[in-house]
Parts: C-alpha cells; sequence; structure tokens
C-alpha cells in the first residue's frame, strides 16, 4: 500500500487522508459510477435485477464488515437485524403510510435497537461467547416478530406493502428500483468510507486488536463495542428497508440464519477488515450464487442420480463452505489482498518482486 | 394425584431424558474444544451424518443391526480424520475467529453433502433400541431414551475419567490451553485436535442412534446441534461432568416452558427456550457453571 505512483506525495494529512489521489483515479471513478447509472440501457432485465439486489446485500454486508471486520465483534445476527429493519420499515408504511424518507431510517433505527439489545453481552463477555449472544438473536428473531402486536407487524403471515413514492416517482418497475437502490446503497458506502478516517474507526481497530490494552490508552471499550454494533446493525437495517421495498413483502423465513453465514462468508472472501474487500467478497459469492442458480437444474438435469432436484442447493453450500476454508486457511487477508497486489505489480512493473 | 401432577411429573421426566441427550451432544461438542481449543458449530451436522451412515449400512445394504452400526462407527471416525486434515490442521495456531468460521463453513460443507449424497426428503430412521416404554408406576419411560441415557452416563464417565485423571488427558487439556505452548512443551497439537475428533465423532454417532431412533431423518434434523450450544454454555465449555448436568437443567427447564409458557406463545416457546436462556447465561456467568475463568494478560 504504501507504494503511490511516481511523484504521488502528501504535504498535509488531509491529503493523506483521501481515497483519490490523481486525475486519472478520478477519471476511472466517475467512469464507473456513469457505468452503473447507464446500466439498465447496457444489460438484460435479469442481470438488473442481480444487481438490484446485490445492492441490497452490500448495505447489510459493509454494515457487517464494520462490525467484524473493524471492530471485531463477531456477529451472527445480521440476517436478522435486517428482518426487523423491514419489518419496521413495512409496519409504517403499512399502517401509518408515512414517506420513504421517515421509514428508511426509521427501519435502519429498529435493525440497530436489535443489534444493540443482542450487542450488550459484548459489554462482559468476548470471543465466541458473544457469538453466540448474536446466533441466539437470529433463532430468537421469529419469535420476536410473533410476538409483536398482530395487526402492526403481521405475525406469522407478513407484511404485503406499496410500492416506495418518492418526489412523485413510484418505484415499482425494475429499472426504478435499480436506482433506488443503487442510491442508497452508495449513500451507504460512502459514509462508511468517511466513516473509516475517523476516530471512530481508529477506536474501532484498537478494541479489534487488543481491547485491554485499547483501555488501557484511554479508549472506552464499552461504547465503541456497543457503537460498533448500532452501526452495523443500521447498515443492515436500511438493507432490510430496501429489502421490504423491493419485494413488497415481508416475512420471517427471508431472514434466516443461512442468510447471516453467507453474510459472513462474503466478508471472509473479500477480506475481513477490509470495506473494499467487502464490496468485492460481495459481489463474488453473488455472482457464484448467480451461476449455481442457473447451473445448478441444468447439472440436476444431466446427472439425475445424485441427490434429487435439491442437489444444486447442496452443491451451492458446498461450494460456500470450501470457498470460505479455502480463503481461511490460504488467503485470510481475501480478495482485497489478491486486488492491492495485483494493483502494486502493475505499479512497479518490469520490476517483479511486490511486497 | 390430579391429572395435573401426572402430567407435570411425566414431562419433568421426559425433560430429565431429553436432557440426557442434550447431554451427550454436548460432551462431544466439549471433547472438541477439550484437545485443541476449536468450538465446533457443526455438531448437529455431524450428528445427521452419522445417524445417515447408520441408515445406509442397514436399510440399504441390509446389514445386521450390529454390523451397521460398527460400519457406521468406523465411517464416521474417518470422517473425524478428514476434517481434521483437510481443514483443522492448517489452522492450527490461529485465532479463535478463523478456527469458529472454519466449523461455521463446515456446516455448510457437511450440509450440502447430505443434501447432494441422500437428498432432501425425509427417511425412516431404524430400530436399534427396542421400541415401546418402560412403565414406572403411573409414568412412562421412552425406552430408547432410558438406554440411552444409562450408556451415556456410564460413557461421559469414562471420558471424565480420562480427561481428568490420565497423563493423556491432561496433555490434551494442554492444547486447549495453547497451542503454541503444548507445541513447545512436546506435546503434539496434530495428534491432539486429531484424537478429539475421532471421539467426538464416535459420540455424535451415538447421540444419533439414541436422538433418532425409530423416528425421521431429514437434514433440517442437524438444528439440535444449536439447541445443544446453551447447554455447553451453561455447563461450561471445559467441564465434561458439567455437560450432563446442565443437560438435565436444560432439558427439564424446556419441559417446564413447554408445558406452562406454551399454550400463550403457540409452541413457538419450547423451542426458543434454550436460546433464552442461553442469553441469561451469557449476561450473568458466562464461562458457564463449572467452567474456567480465564484470566487475560496483557
Amino acid at each position: 500500500m504504501a507504494l503511490l505512483p511516481s511523484g504521488i506525495y502528501f504535504e498535509t494529512y488531509n491529503e493523506r487522508k483521501t481515497y483519490i489521489h490523481t486525475r486519472p483515479q478520478w477519471a476511472c471513478f466517475i467512469i464507473f459510477l456513469l457505468l452503473l447509472a447507464f446500466l439498465p440501457y447496457l444489460v438484460s432485465l435479469r442481470f438488473l435485477g442481480f444487481i438490484s439486489t446485490t445492492y441490497i446485500i452490500l448495505i447489510a454486508v459493509v454494515g457487517l464488515q464494520l462490525t467484524t471486520g473493524y471492530a471485531g465483534q463477531m456477529n451472527l445476527g445480521q440476517s436478522a437485524f435486517m428482518g426487523m429493519g423491514a419489518y419496521v420499515t413495512a409496519s409504517l408504511a403499512l399502517n401509518l403510510h408515512l414517506p420513504i424518507w421517515i421509514t428508511i431510517p426509521c427501519g435502519g433505527i429498529g435493525g440497530a435497537i436489535l443489534g444493540i439489545i443482542f450487542g450488550l453481552p459484548v459489554l462482559r463477555i468476548k470471543g465466541f461467547y458473544a457469538a453466540l449472544s448474536t446466533l441466539a438473536g437470529q433463532i430468537i428473531f421469529p419469535l420476536i416478530i410473533f410476538s409483536l402486536p398482530l395487526k402492526m407487524f403481521g405475525g406469522a403471515l407478513g407484511l404485503r406493502i406499496e410500492p416506495a413514492k418518492f418526489l412523485g416517482i413510484t418505484f415499482v418497475s425494475d429499472v426504478s428500483l435499480y436506482y433506488f437502490n443503487m442510491i442508497i446503497s452508495l449513500i451507504m458506502i460512502f459514509f462508511a468510507f468517511n466513516l473509516l478516517r475517523s476516530r471512530t474507526s481508529r477506536a474501532f481497530v484498537a478494541v479489534r486488536d487488543n481491547d485491554i490494552v485499547a483501555e488501557l490508552i484511554g479508549i472506552n471499550i464499552s461504547y465503541y463495542k456497543i457503537l460498533a454494533f448500532f452501526i452495523g446493525a443500521f447498515y443492515a437495517g436500511v438493507a432490510g428497508s430496501l429489502w421490504a421495498y423491493n419485494l413488497r413483502y415481508v416475512g420471517v423465513d427471508q431472514f434466516t440464519l443461512f442468510f447471516s453465514i453467507w453474510y459472513l462468508g462474503m466478508i471472509i472472501v473479500g477480506g475481513t477488515g477490509n470495506l473494499f474487500g467487502a464490496i468485492l467478497g460481495t459481489v463474488f459469492l453473488r455472482s457464484i450464487q448467480e451461476v449455481m442458480n442457473h447451473l445448478g437444474p441444468f447439472l440436476v438435469r444431466v446427472f439425475p442420480k445424485i441427490g434429487g432436484p435439491e442437489a444444486w442447493f447442496g452443491g451451492m453450500n458446498i461450494l460456500l463452505g470450501i470457498l470460505i476454508v479455502l480463503f481461511l486457511i490460504y488467503e485470510p487477508r481475501g480478495l482485497a489482498h489478491v486486488w492491492n497486489t495485483l494493483k502494486l505489480s502493475y505499479r512497479i512493473w518490469p520490476f517483479p518482486y511486490t511486497k | 394425584m390430579s391429572f395435573f401432577w401426572i402430567d407435570f411429573f411425566q414431562c419433568t421426566i421426559e425433560g430429565i431424558l431429553t436432557g440426557i441427550l442434550y447431554g451427550l451432544i454436548c460432551v462431544s461438542f466439549i471433547i472438541i474444544f477439550r484437545t485443541g481449543k476449536i468450538f465446533n458449530f457443526a455438531q448437529g451436522e455431524i450428528l445427521i451424518f452419522g445417524g445417515y451412515f447408520v441408515l445406509t449400512f442397514y436399510s440399504l445394504f441390509s446389514f445386521p443391526m450390529w454390523l451397521s452400526l460398527l460400519a457406521a462407527f468406523l465411517c464416521m471416525a474417518i470422517i473425524g480424520l478428514v476434517i481434521e486434515r483437510t481443514i483443522m490442521r492448517p489452522l492450527i495456531g490461529q485465532e479463535l475467529f478463523t478456527t469458529m468460521m472454519s466449523t461455521i463453513a463446515l456446516i455448510f460443507i457437511l450440509q450440502g453433502l447430505t443434501i447432494v449424497i441422500w437428498g432432501g426428503i425425509e427417511r425412516p430412521f431404524p430400530v436399534v433400541f427396542k421400541r415401546g416404554a418402560i412403565a414406572l408406576g403411573p409414568f412412562f419411560l421412552k425406552r430408547s431414551l432410558f438406554m440411552g441415557g444409562v450408556l451415556s452416563v456410564v460413557l461421559m464417565g469414562l471420558l471424565f475419567f480420562l480427561f481428568e485423571r490420565t497423563r493423556q488427558g491432561l496433555k490434551l487439556t494442554a492444547v486447549s490451553e495453547d497451542h503454541k505452548i503444548a507445541q513447545s512443551l512436546g506435546i503434539s497439537v496434530k495428534k491432539s485436535i486429531a484424537a478429539g475428533w475421532v471421539v467426538s465423532c464416535l459420540f455424535s454417532s451415538f447421540a444419533a442412534i439414541v436422538f433418532l431412533n425409530d423416528q425421521a431423518i431429514n437434514f433440517t434434523a442437524s438444528v439440535i446441534g444449536l439447541q445443544a450450544l446453551p447447554v455447553v454454555l451453561l455447563g461450561g465449555v471445559e467441564s465434561i461432568w458439567g455437560a450432563p448436568l446442565a443437560g438435565l437443567l436444560v432439558g427439564v427447564g424446556g419441559a417446564w416452558a413447554a408445558f406452562f409458557l406454551d399454550p400463550y406463545t403457540g409452541g413457538t416457546m419450547s423451542k426458543v427456550f434454550p436460546f433464552i436462556l442461553m442469553l441469561v447465561i451469557l449476561l450473568i456467568r458466562p464461562h458457564g457453571l463449572f467452567g474456567w475463568k480465564i484470566i487475560e494478560r496483557v
């Protein structure tokens, strides 16, 4: 990371903190954003839907990266926090007919409150004990929903809501939903990247690396551990809100332990403790999921002897599990590290040595 | 005695027997922790694997019962070795987060394998222990659970002796404290973890037989592995004799929760009771009743 293109140096700390240093980098970034903006005119509807859902998952995974990757608090309940956000949003939209600029932040707060409740045990315990408390949250989540008032939250039936409306636009078509997800996702990722340059994120990293030392140098570790859960679960809640507006139906079986583990897999594959890695990991694993969705039924037709109709689902699980294990063993720093290595070897070309 | 009391005692007895089952599953968690500092989330999947092996040898290859049990135990031992060699050995000395994630990945791998090999449909599990119930006055004990209970108490006694009273057990325990220190004292971390996984897999398949005897088997039954987690916590992750005791507490508590609260919560209370208990334990006494209280130094 230390190597920069020739002639780039910093004179102030603020310059050092920027993410984009040079003009070509700005150009690449703007071209990338334009590409995202014009994607609906370039690709098929099905692919657009895939990218659109990826934006939602991305928000949840970025939140998880902040909690688990940066602050080091293992979280096995991200999916439940997302579900809480979805339910809060759906309930507010259905019962009070509130506009989206109120319901989406409220969904985020809803997820965050659940996150704090199940994050509270980290004040006393750490390591896998804390992970177990979020696991408990994930499994208790359906009970929480069922015990909330039936009229407001729909219980086991779930909630059906109207499409989102903003400035006279109704987000109902695939293309409009794509822009809706893209804009909110970009805003959330922007905030996450900004958070990384603040005292908060440095405190998170200190708590992750050694919380006893962090406390000794004057960081209020209880506050920052809870804050990590708050921020991560807030992201999950916002992702849940988008989920609610995209599917326009919310049910408890959309938010299971299975997805929580998928999200964890995404940050491991992408690189734990690297925000850019969370994005890479999400896109990578989502692509694999999509390929398996296409390839699975085909494989089952070719080899009908194995397993039966669920076999491709099983195959996807095996693939995900093996990927996580391979990354843990061979590339614990994830795809982000691979990306950095590639970038570096491009910069010092033709010299082969990269470190 | 009124019907209420008969019902109450009946559900308590069933709770005790379920508790023994929990204890059994919980012991297989603890063996892995006590030999290698690995917290194994995939215990439920391993258990289901053991069950499916018995089913395959008995129903598909129509081996006699004793042979199919033996074959299943052998296969499980091999699976334990394979897991140790492929996943756990490269991760020796890593942080707890890494090994924990690797066992979570193991959940996916084993569950996927179960679905691919045996399919997602429910199958009847063979009768290993004789069907029926033992009458005890006005109460009935399910024979399979009773037999399983007696056997598991004996097995747990043996394990306790191994871990607490022999030199070998002490070596295994040293590994669970710190891989590097154990290695530098000349204890083979690899062998210790391998031994743990093999013994734990054998225990899991025994638990599978007790748990699934004469019931339907499906890959979703592996949720019992997660339900046993609160028991592990209550007993303390390092304590072998804490496991059966905590199992009894959780089993009876769960039975009472189902008996008193299920009518008001629509049957969900008994399912989530262990997890609510887990939260309470985590908040009040995180290292469990008999676990080690580890003091950290910088």
